[in-house]
């Protein structure tokens, strides 16, 4: 019985968390279709500075609604304007400021439908059966692509293609590993490697998308945080965007 | 409120549940009575789908229920259209996630049958067949309710597997689990709230039923 009572107390000791870094950190919530852009501005971030950056990424109806139910994170990067006003008239957050501007397009792993015209005649050619779009309603790049379709009245024709994964990252990881024929992902991850593997279409129709970011209430060293958040809008952090397709 | 993805999920456990009782029930017989090399390996990977994260699962049935995946292809050849983000798809990725949950309660309950009982009916001449259903089955019954309430139960509470393999299509994968994940995320919570408080009292049911069942086996026995 003793010994039991010592294992279970060295357990607790070795679980409990300690703190391991004695700089600081901060904790960034980043909408999906960001994250490889993001990844590098955050290493050039923390080889300027004594800080190590931490990321989550997920949708951005995911990360809000994570925000609002007190989540730690210091800085919100969504993949709209309207969540973060949204978070800033609550008063989770201070007011947004836009980091970056992004397209949709469709995407597709199949090399055949490389040289079709247009991205309406890949959605209803006879060889996709299934396409991925991003679920509308947490996903700014989803609701986007469903707007270009509704605009191009494919609605009807397509419904029975479409696959509703939760986050746009899902939407292109379905697409590349071919679970479906086609999806409609960021302009990003077309442009990345995994990406130039395949093909991309421009989707005109769809609305371009401005992507807000906004300090949140909860962070902590307020002087950390304003640094990263210009350095998002910095020359270097700029061209990393550009790398990527976003303006 | 929006009951479509509840009547999906009530009709997917009752499909799921129909099948997985027949298709186990002979596995479960044979592993109560068979005593081989690797029988404990091969209940370990029985068991494999209810010790995995479901995401695990889910992530390998993507692969290969998937067009490039043998499951996904054989499926293809034989009806022409993908297996992936299709009803009949997550039928089946339900199949594999609940089979322990079936194969268990069954195996007990066969293990519990008195082997001169079986005797006396193959000497009185029928056959392996005809004992099973006539025999076998009537007198572990209790087992077999107790297997398809269990799988009832996980097929409507299933999330992670059907997030992965399901592609949230109204009407087709989008169950009551994934539904109310959604309104959640939309920050619906009312809708949300509303579709758990109708769920409850279902699930609860099934267990009370449950815990009735197993209770009256336990007097006899």
């Amino acid at each position: 019985m003793r010994r039991f009572i010592l294992f279970f107390f060295t357990l607790v000791l070795f679980v409990y968390p300690y703190p391991t870094v004695a700089g600081e950190s901060l904790h960034i919530a980043v909408a999906a279709n960001f994250m490889q852009p993001f990844k590098e501005i955050a290493k050039l971030f923390e080889s300027e500075n004594p800080v190590s950056v931490n990321a989550t990424f997920a949708s951005s109806g995911h990360l809000t609604g994570q925000i609002m139910n007190g989540a730690p994170y210091d800085i919100f990067l969504s993949a709209d304007e309207e969540r973060p006003a949204a978070l800033s008239q609550k008063g989770f957050a201070e007011k947004p400021f836009v980091y970056a501007r992004g397209r949709v397009v469709l995407w597709s792993a199949k090399k055949e439908l490389c040289g079709v015209s247009g991205w309406q005649e890949v959605v209803k050619h006879p060889s996709v059966k299934k396409i991925a779009v991003a679920s509308p309603k947490v996903a700014p790049y989803g609701a986007a692509a469903m707007a270009a379709i509704e605009q191009s009245s494919l609605q009807n024709m397509i419904k029975h293609k479409l696959v509703y994964p939760e986050n746009i990252a899902q939407a292109f990881q379905y697409a590349a590993t071919e679970s479906v024929d086609a999806a409609f992902c960021a302009l990003s991850s077309a442009l990345s490697e995994q990406g130039k593997k395949g093909c991309y279409f421009e989707v005109g129709e769809a609305p371009p998308i401005v992507q807000g970011a906004c300090v949140l209430m909860r962070a902590k060293d307020r002087q950390t945080v304003n640094k990263f958040a210009n350095f998002l809008n910095s020359p270097e952090a700029n061209s990393i965007k550009k790398k990527y397709g976003y303006k | 409120m929006d009951w479509q993805p509840l009547f999906l999920s009530l009709k997917l456990a009752a499909v799921s549940t129909f099948l997985l009782i027949i298709l186990a029930a002979p596995l479960a017989y044979a592993l109560s009575l068979a005593r081989f090399v690797g029988k404990a390996f091969l209940e370990a990977l029985i068991n494999l789908p209810m010790a995995l994260p479901p995401t695990v699962l889910g992530f390998y049935l993507l692969v290969i229920m998937g067009p490039k995946g043998f499951l996904g292809r054989f499926w293809e050849t034989i009806t022409g259209s993908p297996l992936v983000f299709t009803f009949q798809g997550i039928v089946i990725a339900l199949l594999i996630y609940c089979l322990p949950f079936a194969i268990q309660p069954m195996k007990a309950a066969f293990e519990k049958i008195d082997r001169s009982m079986l005797e006396s009916a193959y000497v009185l001449g029928l056959s392996p067949l005809a004992t099973f259903l006539r025999v076998i089955i009537p007198n572990s019954i209790s087992g077999l309710a107790a297997a398809a309430i269990l799988v009832f139960i996980h097929s409507i509470g299933a999330f992670g597997v059907l997030l992965m393999v399901g592609g949230s299509i109204p009407g087709e994968t989008k169950v009551v689990s994934i539904a109310i994940y959604e309104a959640v995320e939309s920050l619906a919570y009312r809708e949300a709230g509303r579709m758990c408080l109708v769920l409850i009292p279902i699930s609860y049911s099934f267990l009370l039923l449950l815990n009735l069942i197993t209770r009256r086996s336990r007097a006899w026995s």
